[in-house]
């Protein structure tokens, strides 16, 4: 337990010796919340859908700074692996397990801190959450878990690959993560059929509709549960995933 | 030697990259309190034995235990008791020195206050204790970096230490400073070390035993003098012109000294006695209308000793 703790200590510090690096995913976060947000409100006007467009959309901008701020993990991960930091950390007694899933949660938090910076700016343009401060806590505590999972993908590449361009296009898997879901308007709107398939296997969508809920219906068990287990779920097999490549890499050499 | 003597005890280790045996069939005993050299040409698979003893790469086949742990089976065990510093020093290059030490003691074990005076007993003793603690490891130079990461293989006090070519790129007073210190670290505290080298000088100074290695084969093991006396007490090298000059030389010579080694345009004699053959031999090379170009007298050195073994000389390399 200590060793998850040295190693995400150290994690968090050396990346927020260069906090210039965590700029552009807030920026980009933020600049899809106002964009979206501004060009696309009248759909909430609809026949069939409820609340405001601003609580819908929020979840997306949240979710695409998850997905940036956890890729930052295998850019850390890149950064040891190429400067021989890693294997001197393998060579310490340090359970492995620490050594991958250290960066993880150094990503996941990094990636919270700018959820609530996005959430703060949400309630200054008007958001108003059905379920109250624990209702944006929770969407926060879905936000750091979808990044869990995020990190672990990333990591996963980046002890795969050992390089930094590999890991870098892994990162595009963001692009139908978000996109090929329910972004812009709820699932019973799409229209195309492929596109519906991919949203409905897509799990970005039940982190959506679990956020959604939250902000906009209130209490609601089914959202949430299914919301978490797919997180969960996730998280659990992209951190198993790193951690097998990481024993893997003793197995084989490199 | 009995198993709490061995250090390092090694059964028939190979390692392979697909096809390429790195480490083929090694045997090895190393004893607590000896300072090994593993002494070979690039690529002759020294790194590769260092990697499989340090756990950080499983053998294909065999067994071998350090510290009386096995590197496989107790892996974390063999990490907890040795000290690594490989070729390629691992720092980060944005933490400050005091920190990666800091943070190395920690993952051995030590408290927060431990691991803040150990990182600041051994800035003193690797000679960083000078420098500007705010100072990120990317603004150190290369010999200081070597020397940090030395410290950090000393953070837990292990009881063998793995230097995998600690000198080479370094200048020669950074390099006799490592070998000050290794030295010391061997006499003062009784740390077993297992250093690999492709420098001679380094292996025939700083090591009670050494080992040969060619092709991931063992050619050649013993105390560095003993296996320069075997191979003769003095060594005649001759020059000439062409390859082919050498090795009709050769022929002619064969008579007056049964233990000729060749290498290219050169000849390695060796002999017992030296000067009562000089004459005899250059008569001998005279008659035969085979001209001289160079002819110098030496001890042999581990090179000879890795001539006679491989018919090749020790290429150095510095990456």
């Amino acid at each position: 337990m200590i060793d998850v703790f040295l190693i995400l200590q150290r994690a968090l510090r050396t990346s927020l010796r260069e906090p210039i690096a965590l700029i552009p995913n807030v920026v980009i976060s933020v600049f899809f919340l106002f964009v979206y947000n501004a060009g696309l409100s009248p759909v909430a006007n609809l026949p069939g859908f409820h609340g405001s467009y601003l609580g819908f959309i929020l979840p997306v901008a949240i979710v695409s700074a998850a997905v940036g701020g956890a890729g930052s993990a295998g850019q850390a991960l890149i950064r040891d692996l190429e400067s021989g930091y890693f294997t001197k950390l393998l060579l310490t007694p340090t359970k492995r397990l620490a050594i991958v899933w250290g960066p993880m949660i150094a990503g996941a938090i990094i990636l919270v801190a700018q959820v609530i910076l996005i959430l703060v700016l949400a309630l200054l343009m008007g958001l108003k959450s059905q379920t109250g401060l624990l209702g944006l806590l929770g969407v926060v505590v879905f936000a750091f878990l979808w990044g869990m999972a995020f990190a672990g993908y990333a990591v996963f590449t980046a002890l795969r690959t050992k390089n930094s361009a590999a890991a870098q296009a892994a990162t595009l898997a963001f692009f139908p993560l978000i996109f090929l879901s329910a972004t812009f308007v709820p699932l019973e709107f799409i229209q195309s059929g492929w596109l519906k398939v991919a949203a409905t296997i897509n799990p970005t969508t039940y982190v959506f509709e679990a956020m959604r809920s939250l902000l906009l219906d209130g209490w609601q068990f089914r959202p949430l549960a299914i919301g978490l287990a797919v997180v969960l779920g996730l998280a659990t097999l992209t951190g198993g995933l790193a951690l097998y490549e990481a024993r893997r890499a003793t197995r084989l050499g490199t | 030697m009995n198993a709490a003597d061995r250090s390092i005890h090694v059964e028939r280790l190979t390692r392979s990259f697909d096809e390429l045996k790195a480490v083929d069939e090694v045997d090895l005993d190393v004893s607590s309190g000896e300072i090994f050299g593993f002494l070979g040409p690039n690529g002759a698979g020294k790194t590769t034995l260092v990697r499989v003893l340090t756990t950080i790469l499983a053998p294909t086949s065999g067994r071998a235990t350090v510290a009386g742990f096995d590197v496989v089976q107790e892996a974390n065990k063999v990490r907890g008791a040795i000290g690594v510093a490989l070729q390629d020093v691992g720092l980060d290059p944005i933490m400050t020195g005091g920190e990666l030490l800091t943070l190395q003691a920690r993952l051995f074990g030590a408290s927060s206050a431990e691991a803040t005076s150990i990182a600041t007993r051994l800035l003193g003793t690797v000679g960083l204790d000078d420098v500007d603690p705010k100072k990120r490891v990317k603004a150190y130079s290369g010999g200081m970096k070597r020397r940090l990461d030395l410290a950090m293989a000393l953070v837990h006090e292990p009881r063998v230490l793995f230097l995998d070519e600690p000198t080479t790129g370094l200048d020669p007073v950074s390099r006799t400073d490592i070998w000050a210190e290794v030295r010391r670290l061997n006499t003062e505290q009784g740390v077993t070390i297992f250093l690999t080298t492709q420098y001679l000088e380094e292996a025939d100074r700083l090591a009670d035993r050494v080992a040969i290695i060619d092709r991931g084969k063992i050619v050649a093991l013993g105390p560095p003098d003993e296996l320069k006396k075997e191979i003769g007490e003095e060594v005649v090298s001759l020059t000439f012109e062409t390859a082919e000059l050498a090795e009709k030389a050769r022929t002619v010579l064969a008579p007056l000294a049964p233990n000729i080694h060749g290498s290219g345009r050169e000849l390695s004699l060796y002999l017992t006695a030296a000067a009562p053959v000089i004459p005899e031999l250059v008569r001998s090379l005279d008659q035969a209308s085979v001209p001289l170009s160079g002819l110098t007298l030496n001890r042999p050195t581990l090179d000879d000793v890795f001539l006679r073994a491989t018919g090749k000389r020790i290429e150095v390399t510095d990456e």
